[in-house]
């Protein structure tokens, strides 16, 4: 799993819109309507369609927001719920 | 005066998204509402849409979908007629709603696009405009 890249949905399959805390994603590959609350843009955002192990997700947050004591465990939970929705792929 | 944000904001701010990160991460941060009639072809495909609703079944429709009192010059009478949704998909795609003539299915095509949200047939209709993947 230490291996496997994970990657967003592809943006043009994405309509989002902010409501303050939260994220409104509509997906337009499966009808659903997410609501996302952080870190869970964020995480999407740092990914890309190009896509990245989840090390390496981790080492892009921690510089990006400042956070030494990230944890890997607790972000694979993220991005594996991300997977469930559909809203992340993994290879 | 500066629009610029002080020093003291900008610490703020970056304090701010360091402890959402920072609570967040180990929480569930995902809400996924489904369109419930979308869930399964079969129950959007058997749901039906009168024309017009109950409410005004002895009403006529007008070319552009406009409810008017029977017998208005202009009109089609419809009589609370009940099409299918798979007739209304196929007409949606260019086909002709069943036992309709080319102006009257262009007024109760133009009824049906017109539905709002609390009349009867809409909640069917939307789901037939649901994409499916």
């Amino acid at each position: 799993m230490a291996g496997a890249i994970f990657r967003s949905a592809r943006v043009e399959t994405l309509r989002i819109d902010w409501l303050d805390d939260f994220t409104i994603l509509y997906h337009r590959a499966s009808g659903i309507t997410h609501l996302l609350n952080a870190p869970a843009p964020e995480i999407l955002a740092t990914l890309g369609e190009a896509g990245m192990t989840v090390s390496a997700l981790a080492d892009a947050l921690a510089l990006e927001f400042d956070l030494p004591d990230l944890e890997t465990d607790a972000l694979l939970a993220r991005l594996n719920e991300l997977a469930t929705a559909g809203l992340v792929s993994t290879t | 005066m500066s629009d610029d944000p002080s020093p003291t904001e900008n610490e703020a701010g970056t304090t701010r998204r360091r402890a959402l990160m920072l609570g967040a991460v180990g929480v569930s941060a995902i809400v996924s509402i489904r369109p419930a009639l979308a869930q399964t072809n079969a129950s959007v495909m058997t749901c039906e849409i009168p024309v017009p609703d109950a409410g005004r079944a002895g009403s006529a429709i007008t070319a552009d979908g406009s409810v008017v009192p029977a017998g208005t010059p202009g009109s089609f009478a419809a009589n609370g007629r009940v099409f299918k949704a798979e007739d209304v998909k196929r007409a949606l795609s260019g086909g002709q709603l069943p036992g309709t003539e080319y102006d009257t299915n262009r007024a109760y095509m133009n009824y049906i696009r017109k539905l709002q949200s609390g009349t009867s047939g809409f909640t069917c209709f939307a789901s037939l405009q649901m994409p499916r993947g």
